[in-house]
């Protein structure tokens, strides 16, 4: 089943056509992977469909409904999370917290609450921080809790920001470059916690230059080249298309 | 260790909410009997408006990371609602009380409400606009505000009776100091709830970047909107004390410069905590009044104390006294 489907997106700036007329159906339960050199729009597919960016032409339709004109914020509760290029953590909040402020959708207490902590109050309280918990255990960060984030080595705060996303719960999860800046050791681990978000039910769209992880991880492929659609295939096709080789110059994918 | 010592060991007595709240209200009990005489008592009512001021900005400032210069407008519109229900319309005090609050919570979220695009310095100067043309609205509609020439004789609140004791009139400066720090000390508690829910948390995932905080599912528009509502109305509760508490009321209580003031007031005691700007505004009322006695000079000592918090202690106070805390070995 189509979990997500893009028809003829259209999105440039200025001059730019960062984006043009891609479409792409992504299976719900795969690792969907998109690919292709510096400045050939992955990032701006993924704000996209996260909502950061309204396309100018083309839809996308998300389990059945239409993402037309929603905001970012409301497509989280639709269940699309995402994570980012540059890190984007709450650098000045403990590790725990930022973590915890992806819970933002799933409090369900009412209102009053807020004033007077009652007994679900505390209840729901508790069971986030329980969460917020497990997901660093997830992620290998629950030593780390009270640290602040801003002070997380580099590979740390990318795993993070992918536990942050995850607290959402998410059906869909878009992660961009997760392996930017990462030691082999590691870009093996998240291969690893990609493979068991998949396996736990969430389809997952990553981009990625590394293509040792791409070939590993991902399900289908979707390489873009200056904006436009090049190829989409199984991993073992991309790498034996010519067309994409020839968009990478020959070496890389090799 | 056991859960309970954990706990012990994170939530010292010392630093039990219940129990500050306890030594919160002792101090408020104690200060009028232990600093007699008019002049004292009219700061002490000062300071605890000061303080109302301050815990609102902190919480559009501090928690939701706006930097709001328009308190000032908040705390005249407050002000200048409540009192002329009261002296135009004969509205009983409280019922005016409820309505500068209210229309004070209002223009602050209609305020964001148009604002709510802008950040940092654009945000600063809208809201300093805002303060500017408040100002300027009740200097100029003379037919409504009388302007420069003020309102008099503007009643203190009623008095209250319970039955079988004597009334409590509120004439009395130490009985209308208890209500001002009681209702301070409440509007405390309840900031202190939201800030530690998860109302607390969204607040300062937008203050930490607004594009994250938007892609955790969170309405960044909205909730600009509700800080600003709720510290616009705190500005707006101190607004409706200053007026009943000095009796008279003219625009220039609310010019521009009273914003700062409580600006300052929050960044030297540490924004980002409510206990901070308390401390912030006592000290930066007091300052002046010390200091009274150095003449002019009490301008450049006010301005170098704001100076050297800025440079050499960001965190203000609050960050201070972690600081000196940490040296004595009192904190974890
Ligand atoms: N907000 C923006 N304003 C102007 N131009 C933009 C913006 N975002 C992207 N672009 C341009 O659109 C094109 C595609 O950018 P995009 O970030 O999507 O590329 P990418 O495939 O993610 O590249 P990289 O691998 O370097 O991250 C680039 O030419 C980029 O300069
Ligand atoms: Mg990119």
């Amino acid at each position: 089943m189509t979990l997500l489907s893009a028809k003829g997106l259209h999105k440039s700036f200025g001059g730019v056509r960062a984006v043009r007329d891609i479409s792409c159906d992504i299976p719900e339960g795969t690792v969907f992977a998109i690919i292709g050199p510096n400045g050939a729009g992955k990032s701006t597919m993924l704000n996209l469909i996260s909502g950061v960016y309204q396309p100018e032409s083309g839809s996308l339709t998300f389990a059945g409904q239409t993402l037309a004109g929603l905001p970012a914020y409301r497509r989280v509760r639709l269940g699309i999370a995402r994570t980012f290029q540059k890190i984007r953590l709450f650098k000045q909040l403990s590790v725990l917290d930022n973590v915890v402020a992806g819970f933002h959708v799933h409090h369900d207490i009412p209102a009053w609450h807020y004033l007077l902590h009652g007994g679900a109050f505390r209840r729901d309280q508790a069971r986030c921080r329980a969460d917020a918990m497990e997901l660093l255990a997830f992620v290998g960060l629950a030593a780390r809790r009270e640290a602040l984030a801003g002070s997380l080595s580099y590979g740390e705060q990318r795993m993070l920001e992918f536990a942050r996303a995850l607290a959402t719960k998410p059906k869909l999860l878009l992660i961009d470059e997760p392996a930017a800046g990462l030691n082999a050791a590691e870009v093996d681990s998240l291969l690893d916690r990609i493979l068991t978000t998949r396996k736990q039910g969430v389809t997952v769209v990553v981009v990625e230059h590394n293509m040792e992880l791409v070939m590993n991880v991902a399900d289908r492929i979707l390489v873009m080249d200056y904006g436009q659609h090049l190829f989409e295939g199984a991993p073992a096709e991309v790498q034996k298309n010519p067309a994409v080789a020839s968009a990478y110059l020959g070496g890389e994918l090799m | 260790m056991s859960d309970a010592a954990i706990s012990r060991a994170v939530h010292p007595w010392w630093a039990s909410r219940r129990l500050g709240f306890l030594a919160a209200a002792l101090v408020i009990a104690a200060l009028p009997m232990m600093l007699t005489g008019n002049y004292w008592q009219t700061n002490l009512t000062i300071c605890a408006i000061n303080v109302l001021l301050a815990l609102g900005l902190d919480f559009i400032l501090g928690y939701a990371g706006q930097l709001n210069l328009g308190q000032s407008a908040f705390y005249g519109l407050g002000a200048y609602v409540s009192t002329l229900l009261i002296t135009r319309l004969g509205v009983p005090f409280w019922a005016a009380f409820a309505a500068g609050v209210a229309f004070a919570g209002l223009a602050g979220m209609i305020l964001a409400t148009f604002a709510v695009r802008l950040r940092g310095h654009y945000l600063a100067i809208a809201s300093l606009g805002f303060a500017v043309i408040t100002y300027q609205i009740l200097l100029n509609w003379i037919n409504l505000t009388q302007g420069p020439l003020g309102i008099y004789a503007i009643p203190p609140p009623p008095a209250i009776t319970i039955p079988g004791l004597p009334a409590i009139s509120f004439r009395n400066p130490v009985a209308l100091f208890y209500l001002v720090a009681g209702v301070t000390l409440l509007v405390y508690f309840i900031l202190d709830q939201l800030v530690r829910s998860p109302i607390g948390e969204t607040l300062t995932a937008i203050r930490e970047d607004e594009v994250s905080a938007a892609s955790l599912g969170i309405n960044t528009a909205l909730w600009k909107v509700f800080a600003f509502g709720v510290g616009a109305a705190v500005g707006g509760a101190a607004g409706c004390f200053y007026a009943t508490f000095v009796g008279t009321l003219v625009p220039d209580a609310f010019f521009i410069t009273e914003s700062f003031t409580i600006l300052a007031m929050v960044i030297v005691g540490g924004m980002g905590t409510l206990i901070g700007p308390v401390f912030g505004a006592v000290l930066l009322t007091l300052l002046p009044e010390v200091l009274r006695g150095v003449g002019d000079l009490r301008l450049m000592v006010y301005g170098a104390v704001l100076t050297l918090v800025v440079l050499f202690m960001p965190g203000g106070l609050v960050q201070a006294a972690r600081v000196v805390g940490a040296r004595l070995g009192l904190s974890r």
